[in-house]
């Protein structure tokens, strides 16, 4: 029978996300986010029904990893299945996990995210997104290195992530919203001293100010190296339930209820050498899509008024300004009037990446279930080192965003269920 | 009451090994395919499972340029990184989930000509014990897992060679796999180039180029699609522990388990009465005896019996792959998809020159990881 | 139709991968001509190669214990092929063997010389080799040799 009740009844972490662990394999760095998650529920490993893990494997160099890690998620006789869609891993794991139980096949379902990006070559991991079509173009098109080496072709002509590549999202979205790089200055110092808050956050600045980030190098106008993200290695996990098994397991009332979610792919924007450029990559037309699609499931009219934080997918600090507008959640070109006024805080009316957001801690392909599970600890009251909201979290949201800028996934939680 | 769900419409490409054309061509090709057949738009397909590998695509979010191809534009799209069977295993879930009537599954495979499959598969093996060990891959354990069966249930090469036998000249009538020239006999399987014995060249099939795609809908829109939906009455899927010292690889007991929870889903109480076809992920003849009786269709341990009797070829009782399985094309990652297609087609008396007698129920499968880890099960019937 | 044009894309990549502890652990093991397992202390298994996690009860696994160098030929294959970087390369026959060592619950796999690829078969006794000197990787455990009747004391 299909649910429309399901929650997340916990989220759990391996601990810290940090840059290099080089003491653990990669099944031995994920394990202890399984057992975190399960040990603040009343699960033991043998409730878990199903699980759905991702990664983005190609930073690793092991495909499959779960046919590796099958003893340390506790998936040994248990049905596995792998996810992995970009920069929105996570969340299209989460998704896969949500929808594992919304079926009614399954009750309770783990799904896995994580990263362990001190083992690979992370610029073969991003340049590879586009590699064919940039050696296409050395051999048929227009030099674009100039002599000067693969990185320049790399990093300005396409890979998705790249600051060459969003620095063009950055500047189109200051001139369509009048904001200027001092906003993005103060969002970035926001999120680093967000992150401070946030135990399991990777880059964490205690008391960051916009000047302490105006004092960064710009890598590629308008972004500083203070406003991109750090690469990190950590696992995240987050166990949902139906409703019977929700009031069973989980220990607390309070669960977060996954309210509606949804996905969406537009074109690759950016980086298109094979297309050509068609789209200004600041529009995002395809973020508003999703979102509005998310907030009808959810059965949110007035998301403004309705949702009191988010969690959105910031690799570059620019990008908190830009996805709150896009996602409707304050109007177009507000963010540079919202942040300069402290709504965007933690204490503010809008809480923007509570949690430091991906520009404090990027483990690929955890970062956007981390949007989720941050968000549902925000609506769980249980968000720990000083940064849960101090208001009362109706409703949440959560974004992941990836590809060559295509992807967008969208999960609203709340603290009851769809009416 | 559960949701029911069917297959309503389904297409694949020539398996060759160079594709004349390119990936994104093969996507567009195979989605216009599926719309065209059921006069519907694009539009009129609500989510998209993608399935595709960066190991073997060589590229990272190996989509990125595939999902527009198939429609995807401004669409709610995903992706299963595994074979295209896992892909319509999530695909069916989120229709029973209520919130979609319609999805599309697309798998494509460049296999035969843009990297090398066996690298992939040693990216798989885990880095820290066997992939620097260099003993067990794919094909070796395949060998061991061949070899433990063969033993204990006195099977002799030629038994194996038989099956072979069996599914190449199943292949050599299935109008979408590549040509040999002629049929191998027996005698040839035997003196083929030996890789871990008792396996040999001829008891496996060609990496290709090519894909398939299917669309899933729910009940009152397969209605509406199509005169002839194909139900989704079950599927299982189940992950067995790593190293194969520690796994039982005559049994496989994730397939049997995956089996267990398929055909409870499905109903079916006896399944060596109840199913009447058999699509199958053989990477390897030998893998035959093994995973039909792991997954009940014949007794544990009657190998040599069933290839003598007959009664898995095409035209008997319960045939096996009578499109001719792996063996005859294997378009790593779509393997397993390409089997629930053929599977569709005969359940609607659409496969042509491979087609069996009178199938109702099918039980399809794909595989992976080193003597089939992971497996996926599904049951079909109409 | 234009014909096909096809790019050669060279990557070169480097993966910098971690074994982990527990096969860290093995490896030092294997430089003392140990062979070293881990005992669940729920379900009493010995597992090798070692690892951090019961694959059956899920139980957190430290007890490093060492298993016999001698065991059992339970199933083998002869390689006629290696996989050198994603392709095969013939290779004289060799036999690859999965064996049972006393005092372990799992088989392991393993080179073994000794016989002929056709003379050998399920139920031989075997005992490890080990390179000398022994080294500080995987083929410090350079291959399991049968163990002749004959042969009563231990070769040096």
């Amino acid at each position: 029978m299909a649910r429309k009740d399901v929650a997340i009844i916990s989220v759990g972490y391996n601990g810290r996300f940090v840059s290099k662990r080089p003491d653990v394999s990669i099944p031995e760095l994920i394990e202890p986010a399984v057992r975190d998650a399960l040990r603040k529920t009343k699960l033991t490993i043998n409730d878990i029904d199903a699980i759905a893990m991702g990664n983005m494997q190609t930073f690793e160099g092991v495909n499959s990893p779960h046919l590796w890690a099958s003893d340390y998620i506790g998936g040994t006789g248990k049905p596995v299945i792998r996810i992995a869609t970009g920069g929105t891993t996570g969340m299209s794991t989460f998704h896969s996990a949500y929808y594992h139980v919304a079926s009614g096949i399954f009750d309770v379902v783990m799904a896995i995210a994580w990263e362990k990006q001190d083992e690979g070559d992370s610029q073969v991991g991003l340049g590879g997104i586009l590699m064919p079509e940039v050696f296409a173009m050395f051999q048929f098109g227009p030099d674009l290195s100039e002599g000067r080496g693969l990185g320049i072709g790399i990093g300005t002509g396409g890979g998705g992530g790249s600051t060459g590549s969003a620095s063009f999202q950055a500047s189109s979205y200051l001139a369509r919203s009048g904001g200027g790089i001092e906003h993005i200055d103060m969002i970035a110092a926001l999120l680093r001293s967000n992150a401070a808050k946030n135990p399991y956050a990777h880059l964490q600045v205690p008391g960051c100010k916009p000047e302490d980030i105006a004092k960064t190098p710009i890598i590629s106008y308008p972004l500083r190296y203070g406003h991109t993200c750090p690469t990190s290695c950590g696992a995240t996990a987050i166990i949902l339930a139906s409703r019977e098994k929700a009031k069973k397991y989980a220990m607390t009332d309070r669960v977060a209820w996954v309210k509606g979610v949804a996905c969406g792919t537009s074109d690759a924007t950016f980086g298109n050498l094979i297309d050509g450029q068609i789209t200004d990559p600041a529009e995002q037309v395809a973020a508003t899509m999703v979102a509005k699609k998310a907030y009808a499931r959810a059965g949110i009219a007035d998301p403004q008024k309705e949702v009191q934080m988010a969690e959105v997918y910031d690799g570059f600090a620019h990008q908190d300004l830009m996805w709150p507008e896009r996602l409707l959640l304050v109007g177009d070109g507000k963010s540079p009037e919202m942040v300069a006024k402290g709504a965007y805080n933690i204490e503010g009316d809008m809480p923007i990446n509570p949690s430091g957001g991906v520009v404090s801690t990027n483990a690929i392909g955890a970062s956007a279930m981390v949007r989720v599970g941050e968000a549902a600890l925000q609506v769980m009251g249980l968000a720990e080192g000083g940064h849960q909201v101090p208001r009362r979290v109706r409703n949440a949201l959560a974004h992941g965003w990836g590809g060559l800028f295509q992807f967008v996934t969208v999960t609203i939680l709340g603290d009851a269920p769809v009416q | 009451m559960e949701r029911k769900v069917a297959v309503v419409g389904y297409t694949q490409t020539n398996y060759e090994k160079e594709s004349p054309i390119s990936r994104e061509r093969i996507a567009f090709d195979l989605a216009t395919a599926i719309l065209q057949k059921l006069k519907i738009s694009r539009d009129d397909v609500d989510t998209i499972v993608f399935s595709s590998n960066d190991f073997m695509d060589g590229r990272t979010i190996s989509e990125v340029y595939l999902v527009q191809r198939v429609g995807a534009h401004m669409k709610d799209e995903t992706k299963a990184e595994a074979d295209g069977l896992n892909a319509v295993l999530y695909a069916w879930m989120r229709i029973m989930s209520g919130q979609y009537n319609t999805a599309l599954v697309v798998s494509i495979s460049m296999s035969g000509s843009q990297f090398r499959p066996l690298l992939v598969q040693n990216h798989t093996l885990d880095p820290a014990y066997e992939r620097p060990r260099g003993l067990v891959n794919f094909i070796s354990g395949a060998a061991l897992q061949a070899r433990a069966y063969m033993t204990k249930y006195h099977m002799s090469e030629e038994n194996l060679a038989q099956y072979a036998v069996k599914s190449l000249e199943n292949a050599r009538k299935n109008p979408f796999t590549p040509k040999r020239d002629g049929v191998p006999t027996v005698k040839d399987v035997l003196n083929s180039k030996p890789l871990y014995d008792p396996l040999r060249e001829l008891h496996t099939g060609p990496f290709v180029d090519g894909g398939c795609a299917v669309l899933l809908a729910s009940e009152e829109r397969a209605k509406e699609l199509t005169d002839k939906p194909v139900w989704i009455k079950g599927f299982g899927h189940s992950l067995d522990t790593y190293y194969i010292g520690d796994r039982n690889i005559i049994r496989v007991n994730s397939l049997r388990d995956a089996a267990k929870r398929a055909y409870k889903m499905a109903g079916i109480k006896n399944p060596s009465r109840d199913i009447s076809l058999a699509e199958i992920h053989t990477n390897f003849a030998s893998e035959e005896p093994i995973f039909t009786e792991a997954l009940g269709l014949f007794p544990d341990g009657s190998g040599v019996k069933t290839i003598k009797s007959g009664i898995s070829r095409r035209e008997g009782k319960l045939p096996v792959n009578p499109s001719g399985g792996p063996i005859g094309a294997q378009p790593m990652n779509a393997t397993g998809l390409v089997r629930l297609v053929e599977a569709v087609s005969q359940l609607r008396g659409e496969a042509g020159p491979t087609q069996v007698k009178r199938a109702r129920t099918a039980v399809v499968h794909a595989q992976e990881g080193v003597c089939a880890q992971h497996n996926v099960v599904g049951i079909l019937g109409v | 139709m234009p014909e096909n044009i096809n790019v050669l894309v060279p990557i070169t990549y480097v993966y910098k991968n971690r074994v982990g502890q527990f096969i860290e652990k093995f490896i030092k093991g294997l430089s003392q001509k140990k062979i070293l397992g881990v005992k669940c202390p729920k379900c009493k298994k010995v597992y090798v190669p070692p690892r951090a996690v019961c694959g059956k009860c899920f139980s957190r696994l430290d007890k490093l214990v060492e298993v016999g160098q001698e065991g059992i030929l339970e199933n083998f294959t002869v390689g006629h092929v290696t996989i050198d970087n994603g392709e095969l390369k013939d290779a004289p026959p060799y036999i690859l063997g999965v064996i049972k060592l006393k005092k372990a619950d799992s088989a392991i796999t393993a080179i073994v010389k000794g016989v002929e690829p056709n003379e050998a078969k399920p139920g031989l006794a075997v005992r490890a080799v080990w390179k000398e000197p022994p080294e500080d990787n995987f083929s410090s455990l350079d291959y399991f040799e049968i163990i002749r009747p004959s042969a009563k004391k231990r070769r040096r």
